[in-house]
């Protein structure tokens, strides 16, 4: 039992930090992010590529981080220019093309084969709960600081900004600011966090392939803070903590029915997210645009 | 030289399909400047209805009429159920929306049908070869149906009062309201025909290749591809961009791989937003 | 601040909707631009401010060529507009909205928010103070911690112009700044306009309603059909029979 709740645990601080940057990025400024689950799945196999060939998880972590910003900046250019349904599907097509990469690299990534037998983080220590222990409290630690991070965004000026260039963009140019560098930042940000959720999630789960890097995991995420409330950090918090509740109730129900195939049950949680996405957007727009009692 | 005609000829024939999956997305984008994301679902539900229809009836032409009423009925009552309620709100609601609709959808038709691939029934045909250059009569078939399908929308558009509203309410949206024919029953028509058009690329994917839950998804950043190249709201812009992404990403395989043949359709999408947002044809711009 | 505009002009899809317009609001000055609905005052005023781009036509400020600048480069030379329908920040308070206004705040850039926090407080503390004379001065006290989206619809125009006073822009550019707003506001905000006139910043408004503005201006321009048909001190332009006709017999 306690494996078992551990094991949540570990999931769900890493969709919390899915949550946290895409809440960022659409509850703080508004930019439509289709493609999360890109950043996400640069971020997973930067970490499993680089473990790999050896290197401390410090620095793969970093450069999990750095390879998701890296991919967000040209993302950040491109939403400079489009209006925001378009840049919407074009983000969508991008996290759909890093897939089609990872698919099709085979020297490098083994195609849809995945790559299997990533390392546990913290090896040295005996498999089972005393690794998970120590992968979670990493994890928690890690958290804290986003967290932190984002708490110390929202109140400051750069933080008041993004969410004036959420409100209205048009009047931020006319007071003479430039949306352009805090897009660009707040979308490199999200997706470092993306990234270094990846990381975890490689490192963690042990395996990875590119079915796992759907866009159904992107909305996901749009359903967890959208439940919570965007443009709140305890929003992407409880909205996170509703999603893990969903998702484990749905295997929990597959596990006392086992007359539904693991197929049927994937087809059912896909339907549940879309009939979340539907009923939330038609009956709490406030949970999608925020209410006047932010903070 | 020989196999790049063919791969162009296979090129004309899955563009087509692809100009009719984005004729339905241009149709709704249009007119009633929603983007919608659960496009490539109703074309999975059509080819699934057909399958269903055409095994149930023997006959692959009650099926195919069978999977188009469908498709046009699930779209017409996304539009009641969901989509009408979201006009008036930013697009995020709408996108959101139309995705989740897209899941319900492709949910529904994976607990019904199903993850096997299904095929059509079809007897199978003896390709023609003309001046060694090999080309299936079944492509032949599809793209006719595809090119009667074209000519139908564009009488229904050119030729009907409704189509004629619909394309003026495409140019200019303030004319919805000062126009004889009620809006109600314009966005009706126009969900219907975008519905029935999307369930008969639908088939004819499904005729060409494989039947799936998501085979309708896969196609849809194509299809956003070639409406936004066409110009959203220009439906011949819609079918000449689809022909063209169509021969591009055949022609292309050979030197990219296989897999990398949608991400051409993103990097078209992406060049045509970024060097000439109008598209081909269109007025509507999706720079700013 | 004196802005010069000579012979801009813009069409949509072969219909002239500024045509050959030219204007001067030189330092400190007060100048009104009217006209019937859809003679073209707002489109010019996105000329102006770089919200679209216009055919030919020059225009400067302070001799500096503005025609390709972007609009926050404009704002940012001094000269900053309102919009007729408020752009207020609606989720932010009116103190926020104001905040929010300030230019070359250091606590914009992610790096100082993390690694100079010192500095950033600093200077928060300083701006509260600006923000909160700008406040007392439009009035807004009572509201200063609501969410701008619940305002009536002239008090957004306030914060619209309490934003622009926090750019310290010398040429404040208003777009139909009485519309929608009632009678004992609309004194109010001219009151307030007058106030900041005198400190020396220069004003462009644009009204349909000639009541309160040529009360409020010496010099009134007159737009119609894209072109300026008329200009000088308002009794002697509204005596105009041009005017007159367009007002009149025009399609107001």
């Amino acid at each position: 039992m306690e494996a078992y709740l551990v094991a949540i645990a570990i999931v769900a601080a890493i969709y919390v930090l899915l949550a946290l940057g895409l809440n960022l990025q659409y509850g703080l400024t508004g930019i439509i992010n289709f493609g999360h689950v890109g950043f996400f799945c640069v971020g997973a196999y930067t970490a499993a590529l680089l473990a790999e060939k050896g290197w401390p998880p410090l620095l793969s972590f970093s450069a999990a981080a750095a390879l998701a910003m890296l991919a967000a900046w040209p993302m950040g250019l491109i939403s400079l220019k489009l209006r925001e349904d378009y840049f919407a599907i074009v983000s969508l097509g991008f996290s759909e093309v890093v897939r089609l990469v990872v698919t099709s690299e085979k020297w490098l990534t083994s195609g849809v084969q995945g790559i299997t037998g990533i390392p546990k983080l913290f090896g040295g220590l005996a498999t089972g709960l005393p690794n998970s222990l120590a992968v979670l409290a990493v994890l928690v630690a890690v958290n804290l600081l986003a967290i932190a991070a984002m708490r110390r965004i929202v109140t400051s000026p750069f933080g008041r900004t993004i969410e004036a260039i959420r409100d209205n963009e048009e009047a931020v140019k006319a007071l003479g600011k430039d949306p352009a560098a805090f897009k660009i930042q707040v979308l490199m940000l999200g997706a470092a966090l993306a990234g270094v959720a990846g990381a975890f999630y490689a490192h963690y789960i042990g395996y990875i392939s590119p079915d796992q890097f759907i866009p159904l995991v992107t909305f996901q995420i749009w359903m967890a803070i959208i439940m919570g409330g965007v443009g709140r950090i305890s929003g992407a918090l409880a909205g996170t903590f509703i999603l893990m509740l969903f998702l484990e109730g749905s295997r929990f129900l597959r596990d006392i029915m086992p007359f539904i195939s693991e197929v049927e049950m994937a087809s059912v949680r896909l339907g549940v997210v879309g009939l979340a996405l539907v009923l939330f957007t038609l009956y709490r727009p406030t949970g999608l645009m925020g209410d006047f009692t932010r903070k | 030289m020989i196999p790049f005609i063919e791969l162009a000829l296979n090129g004309i024939v899955s563009g087509l399909v692809i100009g009719l999956a984005a004729l339905s997305i241009t149709l709704v984008f249009g007119v009633a400047r929603f983007p919608n994301a659960a496009t490539g679902d109703v074309m999975s539900l059509g080819a699934f209805a057909a399958l269903a229809g055409a095994s149930a009836s023997g006959t692959l032409l009650i099926g195919g009429v069978f999977g188009i009423a469908v498709a046009a009925f699930v779209s017409l009552a996304c539009y009641f159920l969901v989509f009408q309620k979201l006009s008036s709100r930013p697009p995020v609601a709408s996108l959101l929306a139309s995705i989740g609709v897209a899941f319900v959808i492709r949910a529904v038709m994976g607990v019904v049908f199903g993850h096997q691939q299904k095929v059509f029934d079809l007897p199978l045909a003896r390709p023609w070869r003309v001046l060694d250059i090999r080309f299936h009569p079944t492509d032949l078939k599809i793209s006719l149906a595809a090119l009667a399908t074209l000519v139908a929308v564009f009488l229904i558009l050119h030729a009907t009062p409704i189509g004629r509203r619909m394309r003026a309410v495409a140019d200019d949206p303030s004319l919805a309201r000062v126009s004889g024919i009620s809006p109600r029953r314009i966005m009706v028509a126009l969900w219907l025909l975008s519905g029935a058009v999307a369930g008969i690329a639908g088939i004819l994917v499904g005729i060409k290749t494989v039947v799936t839950p998501e085979m309708g998804w896969d196609l849809l950043l194509p299809a956003f591809a070639a409406a936004i190249f066409g110009g959203i709201g220009h439906p011949v812009g819609a079918v000449v961009a689809g022909v063209i992404l169509g021969i591009v990403q055949e022609v292309a395989t050979p030197f990219v791989g296989f897999t990398y043949k949608i991400a051409l359709s993103f990097a078209v999408l992406l060049a045509v937003l970024l060097i000439r947002p109008k598209g081909l044809f269109g007025t509507v711009a999706g720079a700013r | 601040m004196t802005l010069l505009v000579e012979n801009i002009t813009k069409a949509y899809g072969g219909q002239v909707v500024v045509d050959h317009a030219s204007l001067r609001v030189d330092t400190g000055g007060m100048v009104g631009l009217i006209g019937p609905n859809g003679a073209g005052k707002s489109t010019f005023f996105s000329l102006v401010t770089g919200f679209i781009e216009g055919e030919g036509g020059a225009m400067t400020l302070d001799d500096r060529a503005i025609g390709s600048l972007s609009p926050q480069a404009r704002a940012q030379a001094g000269m900053v507009r309102t919009f007729q329908v408020p752009r207020e920040y609606t989720h932010l308070t009116v103190r926020e909205n104001l905040m929010a206004a300030a230019p070359g705040q250091a606590g914009d850039s992610l790096l100082n928010v993390f690694f100079r926090p010192g500095r950033v407080a600093e200077e928060e503390k300083a701006l509260a103070i600006r923000v909160e004379e700008a406040i007392a001065f439009l009035r807004l006290g009572a509201v200063a911690d609501t969410p701008a989206g619940m305002l009536s619809g002239g008090q957004k125009k306030l914060v619209e112009l309490g934003r622009a006073l926090m750019t310290g822009a010398k040429l404040i550019l208003l777009d139909e700044p009485f519309a929608g707003v009632n009678p004992v506001l609309i004194e109010e905000l001219s009151e307030r306009i007058r106030e900041l006139n005198a400190r020396g910043i220069a004003f462009l408004i644009i009204e349909h309603d000639l009541g309160a503005l040529s009360r409020l201006v010496p010099m009134l321009y007159v737009m119609d059909r894209g072109r300026i048909i008329a200009s000088g001190a308002p009794a002697d332009v509204l005596a105009d029979p041009l005017v007159r006709e367009a007002y009149l017999g025009g399609t107001t």
